[in-house]
């Protein structure tokens, strides 16, 4: 009794706090959007400007996150099952992103490759705009989003070891066949979450690509810099609606996710037991 | 495939894994690895898979250099302690694997491989299982599966790493036979790694005993359990019972009796390992008298712990006797017997075992 007392306890604490900071928030967005009534809506996410900051910002998430993907898979893969020289400088660089405030990422960048930075002289002369363009923000969203494909596989690939591949070799496959159809598969639940959390920060990354941006309207506006904008203009409901925009492309991929899930083979070859058991009920 | 080692050495840092190892493994050989863990064993046979290089050294396979041969091109099959089973793949899918990463020009067709496939999980009596995922399966089942895989491309020479040790006795012992049977039949090499003195004593044609990386002794197993050549090979192939000899006046001891006449006793050892089914026990007086302290029935054999005249109260003599015997002669807690030495070799005591007797 006194146990299942606790349960409830428990439950109920998650359940309020779930309610608390993450429906209550969602319901807030989705009804602040739609207070002045469907035609509003409909007219500021079809908006010019909205719609160029939402293409520039899946265009941005579209280069990020394969070159990330890339980039964790390859770093992950260096890290879990090879030993060498400066593995643990690697490690902790893969975190830097993590430990340094994404305004000092963005102002990097602007000393780099601003006007008056260390490259500036150089790109002008050659025509090539980084800063305030979407080369720019492409960069500062690389630098904050590196971590999280890599950080989510090295444990995965850690823990698995290197016998699955050392036996496809053994077998003889080579390198690639041995990715492809071995390692691939095998951390392919962690590469699709890391890709998930690096997409949803690619997408709602603000203040990295904040200071490189620009704010140039319809040009260098990202969706989280035009949901800023329209709000310091006190255009509330235009704000609440791009921002809309921006949770559902959230619980999109949140959805893509556990419909993959939900298709995966082996998962639901998992507890053969419980599926016997169903099975021997129907019968 | 004969497997030819010559001065093989490897060290991970400042550890030694391997020093100077020679080794001959003539085709159609069935050899164990054995030792205690750290010895050695998994990273030679990693080696002679080539999944790991030698820091100097060589490996010839069939009388060639293979050392820096890729691991693909030994035509070798690895058999992992943890059987390393594709997760996502199911079972005919990981035993058809081999055979499909193949390149395309000796590559069989889809049908030959299903059929090459259904037959090799006949050998291994799981034709059923073709659908199953690894998850689905028991421990013996996986570790068939994976040996159904590691057969499919035909492999020269099977290396298994520990290939029984997680599985329980039962099916340990099938397994064991079974795969003795498969050996047989098939006529490959194998090399496999155990530290069960039991399993490789069974399943062996010759024994290959590692310590500290280096070969202590090999040959057949019943005359590596009966002729150890040092007191480590003695002490890790089975049960001992330890006896300081003891040197007066140019006579030699081994508890009350006088040895000094014994060819061992000539050898200038000064520890007796003597195993329990070597000591005799009787009530006919003029032996070693002891006191028995404990009996164990263990199957078909009976284990009596005694208290042997001079000797600490807390280093009991082990015997084994049959059944029948026990049977017969009835010995019971307390009563005091006599003991005679039906075989022992004396060894040197080396610096470690010093250490732990001034220890204990």
């Amino acid at each position: 009794m006194k146990l299942r007392g606790g349960r409830f306890a428990l439950i109920s604490v998650a359940l309020l706090f779930l309610g608390l900071f993450l429906v209550l928030p969602l319901i807030v967005v989705f009804s602040e959007a739609l207070s002045k009534g469907m035609g509003a809506y409909v007219a500021a996410v079809s908006d010019p400007l909205a719609l160029a900051a939402v293409r520039l910002t899946l265009l941005v998430a579209a280069i990020t996150v394969p070159l990330n993907m890339i980039f964790g898979v390859a770093a992950a893969w260096a890290i879990a099952k090879f030993e060498f020289r400066g593995k643990s400088a690697l490690v902790t660089l893969i975190d830097l992103p993590f430990a340094v405030s994404p305004v000092i990422a963005g102002l990097v960048f602007i000393l780099l490759f601003g006007s008056n930075g260390w490259f500036g002289a150089f790109l002008q002369a050659h025509g090539i705009h980084i800063v305030f363009a979407v080369p720019g923000i492409v960069l500062a969203t690389i630098f904050v989003t590196f971590p999280l494909v890599a950080r989510e596989l090295i444990p995965v690939m850690q823990s698995q070891g290197k016998d699955d591949e050392e036996t496809a070799l053994s077998l003889g496959a080579n390198g690639w066949q041995t990715f492809w159809r071995v390692t691939l598969p095998n951390i392919r639940w962690g590469l699709l979450y890391g890709v998930l959390l690096c997409n949803a920060r690619a997408m709602g990354e603000f203040g990295a690509v904040s200071v490189v941006s620009g704010h140039v309207r319809g040009l260098t506006n990202t969706m989280p810099l035009q949901v800023e904008i329209l709000y310091n203009e006190y255009n509330i409901a235009a704000a609440f609606s791009v921002a809309s925009l921006l949770a559902l492309l959230a619980l999109l991929t949140l959805a893509a996710k556990s419909l993959l899930e939900w298709r995966a083979p082996e998962l639901r070859h998992r507890a053969p037991q419980m599926r016997d058991l169903h099975r021997g009920v129907r019968k | 495939m004969s497997i030819t080692l010559r001065r093989v050495s490897k060290r991970f840092g400042a550890f030694t894994a391997i020093a100077d190892v020679d080794l001959e493994v003539p085709t159609g050989a069935l050899l164990a690895l054995l030792g205690p863990s750290g010895c050695g064993k998994t990273t030679l046979l990693r080696i002679i898979a080539g999944l790991e290089t030698p820091d100097s050294g060589q490996v010839l396979i069939d009388g060639r250099d293979a050392t820096a041969w890729a691991v693909r091109d030994r035509k070798v099959g690895f058999v992992f302690q943890h059987y390393a089973l594709f997760r996502h793949m199911s079972v005919f899918e990981n035993v058809a694997f081999g055979l499909k990463v193949k390149p395309r020009r000796e590559r069989p067709a889809a049908a030959a491989i299903a059929k090459q496939v259904r037959s090799l999980l006949e050998l291994v009596q799981l034709d059923w299982a073709g659908a199953r995922y690894p998850a689905q399966l028991s421990g013996g089942q996986r570790q068939r599966v994976a040996l159904a895989r590691a057969l499919a491309v035909d492999p020269q020479l099977l290396l298994l790493d520990e290939p029984f040790g997680a599985l329980d006795t039962q099916v340990r012992h099938e397994l064991r036979r079974w795969l003795r049977r498969l050996h047989d039949e098939l006529h490959f090499t194998s090399i496999f790694v155990t530290h069960d003195q039991q399993e490789a004593i069974e399943l062996a044609d010759t024994i290959v005993v590692l310590n500290h990386g280096r070969i202590e002794q090999s040959g057949v197993p019943g005359e590596v359990y009966d002729l150890p050549r040092s007191a480590f090979v003695h002490r890790f192939l089975g049960q001992v019972n330890e006896v300081p000899v003891s040197r007066r006046d140019g006579r030699v001891y081994l508890g009350p009796m006088d040895v000094s006449a014994t060819a061992a006793a000539a050898s200038g050892g000064d520890i007796a390992l003597i195993r329990p089914h070597e000591i005799e026990i009787s009530r006919d007086a003029g032996g070693w008298s002891a006191t028995v302290l404990a009996v164990r029935v263990i199957g078909p054999i009976v284990r009596l712990e005694l208290r042997a005249a001079g000797r600490p109260a807390n280093e009991p003599l082990e015997v084994e006797i049959s059944r029948e015997r026990y049977a017969l002669e009835r010995f019971g807690s307390g009563e005091t017997v006599s003991l005679r030495l039906r075989r022992w070799q004396l060894y040197p005591t080396q610096a470690g075992d010093v250490a732990q007797a001034t220890e204990a």
